[in-house]
C-alpha cells in the first residue's frame, strides 16, 4: 500500500464526513459525521506515525479520540435536552440565537 | 518625639473615638471626653510654654519638631514636622483655653440635643484643625489646617441639618473658605517657585535676600496670602459668611468667633510678617481693609436685632482692628487684641447662649428684657464682656484697643484718617452692644409667656473663668509683647498721647452713654431718629445689599451659566455625542447581524467553503 491511496481513502471519508454533516438535518447524523471526520483525520496521523518511526502522531491520534468522547458525552447531552423541550429535532428549526 | 505632638493627638484621638463609639457611650461620657481630649491638650500646651519659658529668647524661635520625612522627590522635601514656637504656643493655648471652656460649657448648654456626641466629635475635629493649622512648619500643612478648618465649620454650622437656613449658612461658609483656600494654594505655588521650600523657616530665612522690596512676585505672595487670609477672618469683600454662621449652635459661634478659624488670617500674617515686611503696598492694604471692616461692620450692627448677629458683627469689626494692627506692623498688639478679643467674645457669646437657653430659642433682642434679675450671674458676665468689648477703662479690651488705636496714629504707617475711623467704630462698637445690653436685661419683659431661669451651674461657670479672664486679662498686656518678641524681631513702641487716648476713651464711653439714653429711657426718641434716618436705616439693616449685590453679580450669572451649559453642553452635546455612539453601534450590528442566521448547516458550508478557498490557494498559487 502506498502513502497515496491511504491519503485517498482519509481524504474520502473526511468528505462523506462533510458531506453528510452539511446535508443531513438530524443532529445524531452530524454527531456521527463530525466522528467520521475526526477518525479521518485520526486515521492519517497512526499512517504517518508508522511512516516515519515517530510516536506523536498516534499519542495526537489517541488524545484526539479522549476529547472526541468527551464531545460526544456534552454533545448527546445537549441534543436530549433540546428534544425534550421543544419535541423535534431539526437542525434549521433550532435558530433562537438568529442575529 | 516631642511632647507637644501630644497637643494635637489628644482633640484628634478624642474626634476619632466620639465618632465610632460615640452613639455607644452614654451622653455624659462622650461630653466628658471630648472636654477631657481638649483638656489635656491645654495641659500639654502649658508644658510647652514652660519648656520655652525655660529658654533664651534667642532659643525660642524655629524649633521645628520632626518626626519623619514625608516626602522625598527631587528638591521638594516635606517633612511631617510642627513648630512650637512662641507665636504658635500662644495660639495654642488660646485654641485650646477657650476651646475648653467652651467644651465645657456646651456639655449642658447642648444636653437635649439627640446628636450629642457628633457634636463633640466635631468641636475636637474643629480644635484639632485649628492646631494644625498654627503648628504647621511649612506652608503645606497649613493648607491642610486651613481647608480642615473650613471643613470643621462646614459641619458645625450646619450641625442641624434638618433646618434650611442652616445648611444654606453651612454651604456659604464653605463656599467662601474655599475662595480663600484657592488664593492660599496659588500662593504656596508661588512660594515654592521662588524659594524651592516651603519650610517656613528655610523661607523666611531666605526672603530678604530673594526679593528686593515690593518687588512683583513677592506682592503676588502676599496678596494671595491675603485671600486666604481674608475670607477665613470675614474681612471684605469675603465677609458675607460670617453673620450668616450664627446658624450653627451658640457654642459654635462662640468657637468660631473666640478661640479658632476667624483668628486664623490675623495669625498668618503675623506668622508671615517677614514677607509682609518686604510688600508695603500689602500693608497698606491690609490696615485699610481692617479699617474698612471695622467700620463697616459696625454699622451694620447697629440695626441688627438677633442678639448673635450684632456680636457677630462686632467680631468682624474687632477683625478688623486686629488687621489694622497687622497692617501697620504692630503685631503683638494685634494678637494680644486677638487674646482679649478670644476672652470677651467668648464669654459675650455664651452669655448670649444662656440667655437663648434660658428663652427657649429665642434670639430676637426685641422679645427681651428684664433679665437683669431673673438671671444675675449671665447679667453680670454679659456687662463685663460689653465693657471689655467697649474698652471701658481697665477691663482688656482697654488695654489692647487702645494700644492699636494709637498706633493707628503713631506707627510709621499710621494717619490720620485710621485714626478717626478707629476711634469712631470704638464709640460704635460700645453703642450697639449696650443696646443690645439695654434691650436685653434691663426694662420689662417683652414677652410675658416665657419663663426665664438662670442657666445651670455648668453654664455659669465657664461665665465666670471667662468673665474673670475678660477683666483681667489686660495685665497680660507686656508680657505677650515680651513673650512673642523673638518671633517678630523686635518689641513694640508704645506710644503716649494723652489727647487721643482721651479722645478713643470717651468715644467708647459716649457710645454707651448714647445707648443708654436711647434704649433705657423710652422708644420714642429711638423711632424718631429711624424715621429720620430710614433710608440710611434700610441700607444698614440689609447689610449694604452686598448679599444681594454678590447674587446679582456672581450667584445669577453663575447659575445661568449652568442652566444655558446644561443645556447646550450637556443635553446637546455630551448626552447627545453618547447616545449617538450608542444608536449607531445598534445600527450597525443590526446590518451585521443578518449573517447570524442561526442555521448550523449554512455556518458548516462556508467553514468548508472558506477552507477550501484557503486551500485552493496554498496549493496553487
Amino acid at each position: 500500500m502506498g502513502q497515496e491511496f491511504i491519503l485517498l481513502v482519509s481524504a474520502s471519508v473526511f468528505c462523506v464526513g462533510a458531506c453528510g454533516f452539511v446535508i443531513r438535518k438530524n443532529p445524531l447524523i452530524m454527531f456521527m459525521s463530525v466522528e467520521l471526520m475526526l477518525n479521518s483525520v485520526n486515521f492519517l496521523l497512526i499512517t504517518y506515525s508508522s511512516f516515519l518511526n515517530s510516536l506523536d502522531g498516534q499519542i495526537f491520534a489517541l488524545f484526539i479520540m479522549t476529547v472526541a468522547a468527551a464531545e460526544v458525552v456534552v454533545g448527546l447531552a445537549i441534543i436530549l435536552t433540546i428534544f425534550r423541550t421543544r419535541h423535534e429535532m431539526d437542525v434549521d428549526h433550532i435558530d433562537a440565537l438568529k442575529g | 518625639m516631642s511632647s507637644s505632638w501630644l497637643i494635637l493627638l489628644f482633640p484628634l484621638a478624642g474626634f476619632i473615638f466620639l465618632s465610632w463609639y460615640g452613639e455607644r457611650i452614654s451622653k455624659t461620657l462622650a461630653g466628658w471626653i471630648g472636654c477631657g481630649a481638649v483638656g489635656a491638650s491645654f495641659l500639654t500646651s502649658l508644658v510647652a510654654l514652660s519648656d520655652l519659658l525655660f529658654l533664651s529668647a534667642e532659643e525660642r524661635v524655629g524649633r521645628v519638631h520632626v518626626l519623619y520625612q514625608w516626602i522625598s522627590a527631587a528638591s521638594f522635601k516635606l517633612d511631617f514636622a510642627i513648630l512650637v514656637d512662641p507665636l504658635s504656643v500662644f495660639m495654642f493655648l488660646i485654641v485650646t483655653g477657650v476651646g475648653f471652656v467652651i467644651h465645657v460649657y456646651s456639655m449642658s448648654y447642648m444636653h437635649d440635643d439627640p446628636e450629642y456626641s457628633r457634636f463633640f466629635a466635631y468641636l475636637n475635629l474643629f480644635i484639632f484643625s485649628m492646631l494644625v493649622l498654627v503648628a504647621a512648619a511649612d506652608f503645606f500643612f497649613l493648607i491642610v489646617g486651613w481647608a480642615l478648618v473650613g471643613l470643621a465649620s462646614y459641619l458645625l454650622i450646619g450641625f442641624w441639618r434638618e433646618k434650611t437656613s442652616a445648611v444654606l449658612a453651612a454651604r456659604k461658609a464653605f463656599v467662601m473658605n474655599v475662595i480663600g483656600d484657592v488664593g492660599m494654594v496659588i500662593a504656596a505655588f508661588a512660594i515654592f517657585e521662588s524659594f524651592g521650600t516651603l519650610n517656613f523657616v528655610e523661607v523666611f530665612a531666605a526672603a530678604p535676600g530673594t526679593f528686593r522690596t515690593n518687588d512683583d512676585q513677592i506682592l503676588l505672595i502676599t496678596l494671595l496670602l491675603l485671600v486666604g487670609a481674608f475670607a477665613k477672618s470675614a474681612q471684605l469683600p469675603l465677609h458675607t459668611w460670617l453673620p450668616d454662621a450664627m446658624e450653627g449652635p451658640t457654642p459654635v459661634s462662640a468657637l468660631i468667633h473666640a478661640a479658632t478659624m476667624v483668628t486664623a488670617g490675623v495669625y498668618l500674617v503675623a506668622r508671615c510678617h517677614v514677607l509682609y515686611e518686604l510688600a508695603p503696598y500689602t500693608m497698606y492694604l491690609i490696615a485699610g481693609v481692617g479699617v474698612l471692616t471695622a467700620v463697616f461692620a459696625g454699622t451694620m450692627g447697629i440695626v441688627q436685632y438677633d442678639i448673635k448677629r450684632v456680636i457677630a458683627y462686632s467680631t468682624m469689626s474687632q477683625l478688623g482692628y486686629m488687621f489694622l494692627a497687622m497692617g501697620l506692623g504692630v503685631y503683638s498688639l494685634g494678637m494680644f487684641h486677638l487674646m482679649t478679643h478670644a476672652f470677651f467674645k467668648a464669654l459675650l457669646f455664651l452669655a448670649a447662649g444662656s440667655v437663648i437657653h434660658a428663652l427657649d430659642g429665642e434670639q430676637d433682642i426685641r422679645k427681651m428684657g428684664g433679665l437683669q434679675k431673673i438671671m444675675p450671674l449671665t447679667h453680670a458676665t454679659f456687662l463685663i464682656g460689653a465693657l471689655a468689648l467697649s474698652g471701658f477703662p481697665l477691663t482688656s479690651g482697654y488695654f489692647s484697643k487702645e494700644a492699636i488705636i494709637l498706633s493707628s496714629y503713631h506707627a510709621d504707617m499710621g494717619n490720620f484718617v485710621f485714626w478717626a475711623i478707629a476711634v469712631l467704630t470704638a464709640g460704635m462698637t460700645a453703642f450697639y452692644i449696650f443696646r443690645v445690653y439695654f434691650y436685653t436685661f434691663i426694662g420689662k419683659t417683652r414677652s410675658p409667656e416665657a419663663h426665664p431661669h438662670e442657666s445651670p451651674p455648668m453654664m455659669v461657670l465657664p461665665l465666670l473663668i471667662l468673665a474673670t479672664l475678660a477683666l483681667g486679662g489686660g495685665v497680660l498686656g507686656p508680657w505677650v509683647d515680651e513673650f512673642l518678641a523673638p518671633v517678630f524681631g523686635r518689641e513694640v513702641h508704645h506710644h503716649h498721647d494723652g489727647a487721643l487716648e482721651t479722645i478713643a476713651l470717651f468715644a467708647g464711653i459716649g457710645g454707651i452713654v448714647t445707648a443708654a439714653l436711647l434704649y433705657v429711657t423710652g422708644k420714642k426718641r429711638m423711632e424718631l431718629i429711624k424715621e429720620a434716618f430710614a433710608p440710611l436705616y434700610d441700607l444698614l439693616f440689609h447689610k449694604y445689599y452686598i448679599d444681594e449685590i454678590y447674587d446679582l453679580l456672581i450667584v445669577k450669572p453663575t447659575k445661568a451659566i449652568g442652566a444655558f451649559l446644561e443645556e447646550k453642553a450637556e443635553k446637546q452635546g455630551i448626552d447627545f455625542a453618547v447616545d449617538q455612539l450608542g444608536i449607531q453601534v445598534k445600527e450597525v450590528s443590526r446590518g451585521i447581524g443578518v449573517w447570524q442566521s442561526g442555521k448550523v448547516r449554512s455556518y458548516a458550508l462556508n467553514m468548508i467553503a472558506g477552507m477550501v478557498i484557503i486551500l485552493l490557494f496554498v496549493v496553487f498559487l
